[in-house]
């Protein structure tokens, strides 16, 4: 669907299920922190947010498969070679222009993916030492070593994220302003300027529907997995 | 039997009582277990896991005002290390800090024993009070 460079001289870079998703989870990772740091009276806003952070997560990855054409793994998901010899290029001022993630930037998204499934499993079983102020819905199904091994994990999982987080910030930050790549924007609006974009030339949306039924398929997971692996979520 | 219960309890808060004086690492571990032997029934019923029980959440709010009144005067510079504590030299660096927890968790606990006549008003008012276990655990307790 390469008729969707526009008059204006855009393309489209990302569809909206996309750019819903990413901005929500963002959303989501401060709302995590901040519920650990400001809501320890109510430990019910730090779990909801990590059930809705799961869900998001299993949503990608459904989308990962079906969803438009910048968001579908197969699209952007390359091997460690890839994302060196690109970093290389960066380091030397010459990158190829991707519309959609170039390599290094793929592999930080599915790092980040991959820590805030990690974070949001462990958090599933972990709990404070008495077991009194906040546990995960599955922390009552396994011992207290358990429960302690998931508690350390979920605050190193954290320190890992917030350096993901960094990298990920300052990258786009230096693509935005010091190689006056609108990467930042195009995430926020969904287009980006046409150019000779080595990836594609636009990208093709994926269908509403299919996002709206990732989405429902992705409550059933989380809320249906933690059901049957004997959890209780408290509302 | 009920009464051999009640003369054995006696006799091992009596017991601790005589050890726990003049030895205030003991004296405060002693304190914030009991904090949590008495917050068990109540975190079970914030999470809908047990049944609400008034005068469980009254004891509770009363242990928690008393203990803390007493804790902030059981971590004497000399009590930093040793009786397996897990009491962090934070406590020390941060003194005013960790003393101002106590004193709001005594505020806390006092509201809320005033604000709390059922279930609806406990749901709302006791997780703030916990919130003051989270806070200092989170700065000043050793992790496991």
């Amino acid at each position: 669907m390469r008729e969707q460079s526009g008059d204006n001289g855009k393309v489209l870079a990302w569809d909206f299920p996309t750019r819903a998703f990413k901005w929500t989870l963002a959303a989501l990772v401060v709302s995590a922190w901040a519920s650990n740091k400001f809501g320890g009276g109510t430990p019910n806003w730090h779990k909801w947010t990590g059930y809705a952070i799961l869900v998001l997560i299993v949503f990608r990855l459904l989308w990962g498969f079906v969803g438009g054409s910048t968001a579908r793994f197969v699209n952007f998901v390359r091997g460690p070679g890839a994302a060196l010899s690109y970093g290389l290029a960066l380091l030397q001022g010459r990158t190829p222009k991707y519309l959609g993630h170039n390599p290094l930037g793929g592999a930080m998204v599915m790092a980040i993916l991959a820590a805030l499934a990690a974070q949001g499993a462990l958090g599933l079983y972990a709990g404070d030492a008495d077991r009194l102020i906040i546990d995960g819905p599955l922390a009552r199904t396994v011992s207290d070593e358990a429960v302690t091994f998931a508690a350390r994990w979920h605050h190193r999982v954290f320190d890992l994220l917030k350096i993901l987080i960094v990298l990920h910030v300052a990258a786009n930050l230096y693509y935005a302003f010091v190689k006056r790549e609108p990467l930042i924007k195009g995430m926020a609006t969904g287009y980006k300027p046409s150019d000779t974009y080595v990836d594609a030339p636009a990208a093709r949306a994926g269908s509403p529907m299919a996002a709206a039924a990732c989405l429902i398929a992705a409550i059933v997971i989380v809320f249906g997995g933690i059901l049957a692996l004997g959890g209780r979520i408290a509302i | 039997m009920m009464k051999k219960w009640l003369l054995a309890g006696a006799m091992v808060v009596a017991a601790s009582g005589v050890f726990a004086a003049g030895d205030p690492i003991a004296e405060r571990k002693e304190i914030l277990k009991g904090f949590g032997d008495l917050t068990k029934p109540n975190g079970a019923a914030l999470k809908g896991e047990a049944a609400f029980d008034l005068a469980k959440a009254q004891a509770a709010l009363k242990a928690y005002s008393a203990g803390s009144k007493k804790l902030v005067t059981l971590f004497p510079d000399n009590s930093k290390t040793g009786g397996k504590t897990e009491a962090l030299p934070s406590i020390w660096q941060n003194k005013a800090k960790f003393d101002g927890i106590y004193a709001k968790l005594d505020k806390d606990a006092t509201d809320a024993l005033a604000a709390i006549k059922d279930e609806a008003s406990f749901k709302a008012n006791f997780g703030k009070v916990l919130g003051n276990c989270k806070a200092c655990h989170d700065d000043f307790r050793e992790k496991k």
